[in-house]
């Protein structure tokens, strides 16, 4: 072990290697129902150089590496350990800005880059990102975008993997590439850029996306160093609305036609759980809107920027309430409970602490899965069947229906906040979180992103993906020490 | 070497005595110019290698037990279904052609906005059914009369409509595939059989291994079916086409406007496209009838759009001074569709190109504006199914120099281009003279702009040798051009390094030569390990670009 830590000294520098009980504990457990490991050493890198000798001194030594560049708290069980003697790689500390060029509406930042942060500096060339849903202050940008976390405006993701293009990532053979375009050389930024390139292509570089094969990893293919991120303009003009509603089903219509119609920049549904934890700064307050809150709410925004943002949007709030009309809602500036701009102030912006999702009982516990809009309410109505079953309260279950990738399918979340003090509490939802992470599985729920249990849940479904990543991790991994036990059958 | 009776029995087998032959004359129409480039019938003297037998499966079980077949015995097989591309075809001599042909279903999700295709379901197909339900396809530049499964799949499939749709690769969904060891693959949500509406995961897009930038064009198996995802058509249901063929015409009604957007300076029209690229008001863009040449695509304008003229006009036109002053005013140019969802949202479009052209001192065409040649200029774009133009000036075209970067490195570098192309017109007569400016393509290779895809039309005389030699002689002297801006290899050597000139495959040892020292040769080590993986038996042809790893770890 004191051979290891000189060599881990060796790579990143004394001040760099962590093996404090204190530290080792806090990257042992997440928010989740991973079962709690500690790792062996946490290192944080400074560099690409040194994330890529890390990479190759586990490959000599076998040492399990699993990287972390978001700070807490986790959620998902993908930072916590789950073979022992793994070596934490917090990339957290290299939070530079690589480059921001308004011509191409291009950013390339480093892992530990947080939208705050990057949103900050893109204002101030006139863009910004888009984003998901209100995230964590110190969220990795890098990581949300390599997890592809759904982002509020679905009709500019033209590729499923929007806004992330290019890369740089060591693989877990200690291979060091750029994928997409960047990867056509030279293998130096700033000479690319000499030569008028920009890292605006994500496919390729060649015939084998290379970028498919690190999005939706959970790090376990290999570790990224930059990534480049297409920017949107920064509006001039704002408009928001939403709609309120009974049933989701009511909201179905219309959402499918402000889709087909490509109008607006933030599309998304909620019930009125997840609108309250959203908006609600305290218990009590989350309490009291849920009250009053419409039972669903759609919300809908328009945005002009650079190209007479007045007419455009003019013309466009014309159309969506003719729309509106058309599908049997209304949209409002404000519901009861809240207004249309506070609930856009709260979903672009980082959350500040704790994280809202934690506000209403201290601990939360989500499950995800992508489907089509109008298979949304068979979801639902299991989930809820379910939770009474299990004795969960209904009303505690937020909704969060994101359209995503132009549209095409759905990230369908419920959110179940619990009390993680309350042994009782915490049994019961873990058991609602197992049997209805199946549940919603066995009613054709497709976890893309397979965490913690859905892993074993999806991959079992599917033998020939199961069987084709393996061969894959093979290749990209072949001594298995990239977040090893992840994404693995059990 | 003879084709075994036990395996033509085995094949026939599976897909019947109908679909399956070895007749000398049906496999002779199997063969294909070995084109330097993917799309093009390029110079040449040389075809690809003549089939086994042509085996046409009806069903992805099929083409399952077609390619079992193939393992057992170490046949090549390569599968294609509208063959506008020589990399469709084999490439060794102990190779049978897969026609997928017989497969060629479409079945639309309106709601969901996608449609389940077949290899044989061509673009216009699609088209013409998913329009039924106010929707639309991404016709890749090859045109409607191709696979879209192919093109999505297997090539890059960008077109007019890929700034407002996204190219190939942004509209694959589910896909199912069968691997080249027989073995079939289907991604995303459709492994589990949770339906189409998903290609990605779970965890890493194993959709990532078929296709990068490009596709794996028919080198690592065959896709039997796949998912695209469809977009708006706010126009009506079917083509309300008018006029004689082959100048006929559309007319969409109000809320569809086709301009020719012209610029003073390269640096104008570039600030125009980035105008584009940064909103929503293009549904298509694409700068189309330049492919023409810059001196005589007025003239053409007016031979294609009137059912009276035809090439021998082309004299009489170049010197109308009404064609010449229009002309002279496109010279700098591109075409845009705008589509109105509503009055408000076209009025909207409206003012904004009024205020790019505007804001960059362009103009729009007058000429472009006369209704017959808008409702040409408009089919065009939304079908492109005039293909035959490619061909017309003097039967052959390839698409050289490819100039697909982002418009501010592009108009740097493109009047350097123009003039090494008007040079060798002058000076040679293996090329046609169109004016040096041939440069044409999307005004956008990616979903929502960023990179635009250019190719500078070419056109020669398939049947004259010395133009077949002078146009490979042009291409060559072009690559120091690409060399010099880091343009990499010329749009029509794109793909000379997977097949040899007399249209045989590479060896790997030929292959490791070539990519041993590519700016990351691990990318190529990585795809023979992948190769390696899924089609251990190297049965699909050199299409898919390897190094072996031990010459890297040397």
């Amino acid at each position: 072990m004191e051979s290891m830590k000189q060599n881990l000294v060796g790579i990143v520098g004394a001040a760099n290697v962590f093996d404090s009980p204190e530290v080792l504990a806090s990257y042992s457990k997440d928010e989740s129902f991973a079962t709690p490991m500690k790792p062996l050493f946490v290192v944080k890198p400074e560099n690409a150089e040194q994330v890529q000798a890390l990479v190759r001194f586990a490959n000599e030594t076998k040492t399990p590496l699993v990287p972390v560049s978001s700070g807490a708290p986790h959620f998902k069980g993908d930072t916590v350990p789950s073979v022992p003697q793994s070596v934490i790689v917090d990339l957290s500390g290299m939070n530079k800005i690589i480059s921001i060029n308004r011509q191409q509406r291009m950013a390339i930042i480093e892992p530990g880059v947080t939208y705050g942060q990057l949103q900050e500096a893109l204002a101030k060339e006139g863009m910004t990102l888009s984003t998901s849903l209100r995230p964590r202050a110190n969220k990795s940008v890098l990581t949300s975008v390599l997890e592809i976390e759904p982002r509020l405006n679905c009709l500019h993701q033209f590729n499923y993997t929007e806004p992330l293009r290019c890369t740089e990532v060591t693989f877990g053979d200690g291979n060091q590439i750029y994928t997409g375009e960047a990867g056509n050389g030279p293998k130096d930024l700033q000479k690319q850029w000499d030569l008028g390139k920009w890292q605006v292509h994500s496919n390729g570089p060649a015939m084998t996306d290379m970028l498919r094969m690190i999005t939706q990893a959970q790090g376990s293919m290999g570790i990224v160093t930059w990534a480049s991120v297409k920017c949107e303009l920064l509006p001039t003009i704002r408009k928001m609305y939403l709609a309120p509603a009974k049933k989701s089903t009511d909201l179905e219509d219309f959402v499918y036609k402000a889709i087909w119609a490509r109008i607006g920049d933030k599309l998304y549904v909620m019930n009125k759980a997840y609108l309250a934890s959203l908006m609600g700064e305290t218990a009590e307050e989350i309490a009291e809107l849920k009250k009053v809150m419409p039972n669903w709410v759609a919300a809908f925004g328009l945005s002009g920027d650079i190209l007479l943002p007045e007419l455009k949007v003019s013309a466009q709030e014309h159309d969506i309430m003719e729309y509106a009309k058309q599908t049997g809602v209304q949209l409002l500036s404000k519901v009861p409970g809240v207004s249309a701009e506070a609930v856009l102030e709260k979903s672009i912006n980082p959350s500040g602490e704790p994280y809202w999702k934690l506000t209403a009982k201290g601990s939360c516990q989500d499950i995800f899965f992508i489907t089509t809009l109008d298979k949304t309410s068979k979801f639902i109505e299991a989930m809820y069947a379910l939770a009474i079953e299990a004795g969960y309260p209904t009303e505690d279950i937020g909704v969060y229906i994101q359209p995503q990738h132009m549209g095409t399918s759905v990230h369908l979340e419920f959110s179940l906040p619990y009390n993680s003090a309350d042994s009782k509490e915490a049994k019961k939802v873990k058991e609602l979180y197992i049997s209805a992470s199946k549940e919603m599985s066995k009613l054709g729920g497709y976890y893309a992103r397979p965490y913690d249990i859905w892993t074993t849940i999806q991959l079992n479904k599917d033998a020939q993906s199961y069987i084709l990543l393996k061969r894959m991790k093979d290749i990209f991994d072949p001594n298995n020490i990239m977040n090893t036990g992840k994404l693995t059958l059990k | 070497m003879a084709f075994p009776r036990e395996i033509y029995q085995a094949l026939e087998d599976i897909v019947g005595k109908r679909n399956i032959s070895e007749n000398i004359g049906i496999c002779e129409t199997y063969r294909s110019i070995p084109s330097q480039s993917s799309a093009h019938y390029g110079p040449s003297e040389h075809w690809t290698p003549l089939p086994q037998a042509v085996v046409l499966p009806g069903s992805t079980e099929e083409v399952q037990n077609v390619i079992r077949i193939c393992n057992k015995y170490g046949i090549e097989f390569k599968a294609s279904t509208t063959f506008w591309a020589t990399m469709g075809y084999i490439g060794s001599d102990f190779a049978i052609q897969i026609d997928t042909r017989r497969m060629k279903s479409v079945k639309i999700d309106a709601k969901n906005m996608c449609a389940v295709v077949e290899p044989f379901a061509i673009a216009a197909t699609v088209q013409a059914e998913v329009m039924k339900y106010g929707l639309n396809i991404n016709i890749p530049g090859v045109g409607c009369s191709s696979s879209t499964l192919a093109n999505f799949s297997s090539w890059i499939a960008f077109g007019p409509n890929s700034i407002s749709m996204g190219q190939g690769s942004e509209n694959v969904l589910g896909m199912e595939w069968v691997l080249p060891n027989g073995e079939v693959l289907r991604t995303g949500s459709l492994g589990a059989g949770e339906g189409w509406f998903c290609g990605e995961g779970p965890g890493p897009s194993l959709r990532g291994i078929l296709r990068g930038i490009f596709g794996a064009a028919g080198s690592l198996g065959v896709c039997t079916k796949m998912a695209v995802r469809l977009h708006p058509w706010p126009g009506p249901a079917d083509f309300p086409t008018y006029g004689t063929v082959p100048a006929y015409k559309a007319d969409f009604g109000p809320n569809f406007k086709c301009y020719t957007l012209c610029f003073p300076t390269w640096e104008a029209w570039a600030r125009s496209v980035q105008y584009f690229h940064e909103s929503d008001v293009a549904y298509s863009g694409h700068r189309q009838f330049n492919m023409f040449g810059r001196n005589l695509k007025g003239a053409m304008l007016n031979i294609i759009t009137d059912a009276d003229k035809q090439l021998s006009d082309l004299e009489e036109l170049v010197n109308d001074p009404y064609i010449q002053k229009e002309n002279e005013k496109m010279k700098l140019d591109y075409q845009v569709i705008i589509a109105g969802f509503s009055e408000r949202d076209m009025e909207y479009k409206e003012k904004a190109i009024d205020y790019i052209l505007e804001q960059t001192g362009g103009w729009k065409s007058e000429m472009m504006l006369e209704k017959d040649k808008h409702d040409y200029a408009l089919l065009y774009l939304t079908r492109l199914g005039h293909k035959n133009l490619n061909f017309v000036m003097c039967g052959a075209y390839e698409g050289t120099f490819g100039l697909s970067s982002n418009v501010w490195k592009t108009i740097q570098v493109v009047e350097e281009a123009v003039a090494l192309k008007r040079k060798w017109e002058v000076e040679h007569d293996s090329i046609a003279a169109t004016g040096g400016d041939s440069a044409m393509g999307s005004l956008s290779g990616i979903g929502g702009g960023g990179a635009t895809g250019w190719e500078f039309f070419t056109n020669f005389d398939a049947y004259d040798k010395n133009s077949v030699h002078g146009t490979a002689k042009f291409v060559d002297g072009n690559q120091e051009f690409h060399n010099k801006y880091s343009f990499g290899p010329d749009f029509c050597r794109w793909n000379s390094d997977v097949r040899h000139m007399n249209g045989y495959n590479y060896t790997q040892e030929e292959h490791n030569q070539m990519f041993a020292n590519a700016p990351q040769p691990w990318v190529y080590a990585y795809q023979y390990k992948i190769r390696e993986a899924i089609n251990p038996k190297n049965l699909c042809g050199t299409y898919f670009r390897t190094v072996d790893p031990k010459c890297l770890e040397k």
